[in-house]
């Protein structure tokens, strides 16, 4: 992962807080990959391979603004389901420290494990009303592809991000990125484990800055 | 003659010996022939039963061998398919690949080896590998727990680039010590969950299954041969040695998958059966040796000729008795020839000597006969030309001119009797030739009838002619002329005055029969047989004269001709002699040439 050292410039960001003075938006559209499957009415994404690749079908990406941010002193916990045989959400982005919570909310055994040079661990197998619910914290940036030892057929991505300013697109790519410092960033934007693109922002503040990722 | 029978029974000896021999020949022959054809049809057969029942023994192992090999390929692909392994191949973490595989294929390598008789249906492993991604070993951390190889070993499991299926190798372990062992290896492909290539290969080393009981007594004992050199524990080193070069030798030269041949081992014959075990693998070509030892069969094999070879003397004996009863039995018929010929010889020789002896009587006869011919008619034609003279000269009695002229007729009969006789011996010697010509016998006999009439002391008889103008027969003209004159004039002089001669003459198919008939006393029954015989005459008792010649000369004749001359009938008044001339060929001819 490579980021910028964007400015001297440090903001105290606080997430979720509403439209704040001096906080700077970027919105736009990443364009996707090409989806050779019909439109998902179900919303059910899953973590393909192709050639190598690793990617969501239907495609999503993660957005993110690359930067040198403070380090926040709490995380919200982030959770990863395994339902119907399948990691829900397939694709999450979290920031670096994060821990992760893998509830089992099948009806059968699953035994979580990574070989990912960014986070090994292996969970175990464990049953469905396992508790506390299993979970790793994951403090080093990368992509980690989760497995099942038991559902071989089972991947799903944890993309760990040095940012707290990431979001995912939805189904046509489209973004927004709110509540953030001005100054001179990278957005970047995940599209799969082999590509991710990049752009210098200058984020202003109270300014909303439109940059489409083609 | 004790010499030519001596001769003669050496020679049949001798015939009868090469008729045995040549039987002999010809059924020593025909046995040999047989009982040739007969051994060979025994081997032959021995020999494909002997292929049929290895054959199916090896197409069972084949079987089981394919099951096996099905069996060990299932059980390596679910282990490669674990997602740890995937994982350690995937997620670029090889240092997790043999802890991984560790745990996962724990069960492969766990527990004691099986014994022999579980050996096929147990999965037991002895070791396993993972190759990367160019077909090298991935070297592990901690071979122990994955069954130690010696380095050697570890390198031939190598492959020079990863298979797309899983291949079947042979490598023998500890290769010049005691306790040599091969391992039958499979490499399953592992293929990548997200590219979809193989990215490595499980190689698993398994303990061979082994069909045939390896004691060193066994009659078949079986092998694997591989890398040039043969893994058959049960013989001792230095037979494996040769027998491995002998199947190089053979593996180079056919690339039939499977064959056999025979080879000696310690100079027992040996059945060589090989099957490659893994057709079409990475590995090097491995093969299934059997060896059959021949000696059991090949001792029945000799036992078999043995009883072949006692038939045949048998056979041979009871050909040669048969042989000599049946040349003793054609030999009687020819020995006996031979006696008949022997007899038949004497005879002809001693009827040789008497025709010899005839024939030289014969002709001194004949020369005598000639020359009292010669001898006669010197002095007759003096005598004749003499009573000429006397008769033209004038001035005697009337009666003494009808005295000469009777004495010069019996000179012309005493002329005629030794032209007669001349001619009868020449008969008689064989000397008298005839040219047969076509004769006008019609005109022949007008001729004779002419002179009769025109005789001196002709009688007053009455002549009947009944016979076509021309009628040709086959003759000499003056022979056939001497018949007729002869039967003409005898018909006249033993006719009576007042009486009659009849001649008639007809076509009788092939020959032309004249018949003379005259009236006058008949020939008198008792002499009927005689009247052809040389000077015999008067057997009417007329007194006519007649030098006795005549008929006989003429029958003679007529024989000669081809035809006959007989007496057809003598009684009251009337004799009728019939005389047979062959018909002219030429007659025909000469009358479809007149037509």
């Amino acid at each position: 992962m490579r980021w910028c050292l964007g400015g001297s410039l440090i903001l105290v960001v606080v997430f979720n807080s509403v439209s704040a003075f001096g906080q700077a938006m970027v919105e736009g559209r990443v364009e996707l990959p090409k989806s050779h499957s019909a439109p998902v009415m179900a919303k059910r994404y899953e973590i393909v391979t192709s050639g190598g690749v690793l990617a969501t079908k239907p495609p999503l990406a993660v957005v993110y603004l690359a930067g040198s941010f403070p380090k926040p002193t709490t995380r919200p916990t982030k959770q990863i389901a395994q339902k119907d045989l399948a990691f829900l959400p397939p694709l999450l982005p979290v920031e670096v420290g994060t821990r992760v919570e893998f509830p089992n909310l099948d009806d059968t055994y699953h035994s979580i494990f990574s070989y990912s040079p960014g986070k090994r661990f292996d969970l175990g197998r464990y049953r469905p009303d396992e508790r506390p619910i299993p979970s790793e914290v994951f403090d080093t940036p990368g992509l980690v592809t989760l497995r099942c030892d038991i559902h071989e057929h089972m991947r799903g991505l944890v993309l760990v991000l040095n940012t707290p300013y990431f979001v995912l697109t939805d189904a046509e790519g489209r973004f927004r990125l709110s509540a953030l410092p001005s100054g001179h960033y990278t957005l970047k934007a995940w599209i799969d484990s082999k590509t991710t693109r990049e752009r210098p922002v200058e984020l202003k503040s109270g300014a909303t800055l439109h940059v489409d990722l083609p | 003659m004790s010499s030519p029978a001596e001769a003669n029974n050496s020679s049949i000896a001798s015939f009868r010996t090469k008729l045995l021999v040549a039987m002999m020949f010809v059924v020593s022959g025909m046995i040999a022939l047989g009982l040739y054809l007969a051994q060979r049809n025994v081997v032959a057969s021995a020999h494909r039963d002997l292929q049929q029942r290895f054959q199916a023994e090896l197409s069972s192992l084949h079987k089981i061998q394919e099951l096996r090999h099905a069996a060990l390929a299932e059980r390596c692909g679910e282990l490669v398919s674990k997602p740890r392994i995937h994982a350690a191949l995937e997620d670029n973490a090889l240092d997790l690949l043999y802890p991984s595989a560790k745990d996962e294929l724990r069960d492969l390598m766990q527990g004691e080896e099986p014994s022999q008789e579980q050996a096929a249906s147990s999965l037991h492993a002895r070791f396993y590998r993972f190759l990367d991604g160019t077909g090298a070993i991935l070297p592990p951390p901690n071979p122990k727990d994955i069954g130690e190889l010696n380095t050697e070993t570890e390198t031939q499991l190598a492959l020079k680039k990863l298979p797309e299926k899983e291949q079947i190798g042979y490598f023998p372990e500890n290769a010049n010590a005691a306790d040599e062992i091969v391992d039958e290896v499979m490499a399953v492909p592992i293929f990548s969950t997200e590219t979809g290539d193989v990215i490595s290969a499980l190689v698993v080393g398994f303990k061979p299954f082994e069909v045939v009981s390896d004691r060193a007594d066994a009659e078949l004992k079986s092998g694997i041969w591989v890398n040039g050199r043969l893994h058959l524990p049960s013989l001792p080193k230095r037979a494996q040695l040769v027998l491995g070069n002998e199947i190089a030798h053979a593996v180079t030269k056919s690339d039939r998958a499977r064959n056999n041949f025979t080879v000696a081992v310690d100079g027992a014959p040996q059945l060589l059966f090989y099957e490659r075990l893994n057709p079409d693998s990475l590995f090097p070509p491995a093969y299934q040796i059997y060896v059959y030892s021949l000696a059991d069969s090949m001792a029945q094999l000799q036992r078999l000729r043995w009883q072949i070879g006692g038939v045949g003397v048998l056979l041979l004996l009871a050909g040669f008795v048969a042989s000599e009863f049946v040349a003793a039995r054609l030999s009687v018929p020819v020995e006996k020839l031979a006696v008949d010929s022997e007899e038949n010889r004497a005879q002809r020789k001693r009827a040789e000597d008497a025709l010899a002896l005839t024939s030289e009587e014969l002709k001194r006869s004949f020369q005598y006969s000639a020359d009292a011919s010669h001898q006669l008619k010197s002095p007759v034609t003096v005598l004749r030309a003499g009573l000429e003279t006397l008769l033209a000269r004038e001035g005697f009695k009337p009666a003494v001119y009808h005295e000469l002229s009777a004495l010069l007729h019996q000179t012309h009969r005493l002329t005629g009797v030794i032209d007669d006789l001349l001619l009868l011996s020449r008969m008689d010697a064989g000397h008298l030739q005839i040219k047969l010509e076509a004769v006008n016998l019609s005109l022949l006999i007008d001729e004779w009838l002419d002179d009769l009439g025109a005789l001196p002391d002709s009688v007053d008889v009455k002549i009947e002619k009944k016979f076509p103008a021309e009628l040709y027969v086959a003759g000499e003209k003056r022979y056939t002329s001497l018949i007729v004159q002869n039967l003409l004039e005898n018909a006249r002089k033993y006719n009576r005055p007042g009486g009659r001669i009849r001649v008639a003459a007809r076509k009788e198919t092939d020959e032309v029969v004249l018949t003379i008939g005259n009236s006058g006393r008949p020939i008198a029954r008792a002499a009927e047989e005689r009247i052809f015989e040389r000077f015999q005459h008067d057997f009417s008792g007329t007194g006519v004269s007649g030098h006795g010649l005549g008929l006989n000369l003429a029958r003679e004749l007529a024989r000669l001709h081809g035809g006959d001359l007989r007496l057809v009938r003598s009684d009251t008044d009337w004799t009728e002699f019939e005389a047979r001339f062959r018909i002219a060929q030429t007659t025909l001819d000469r009358a479809s040439q007149v037509a």
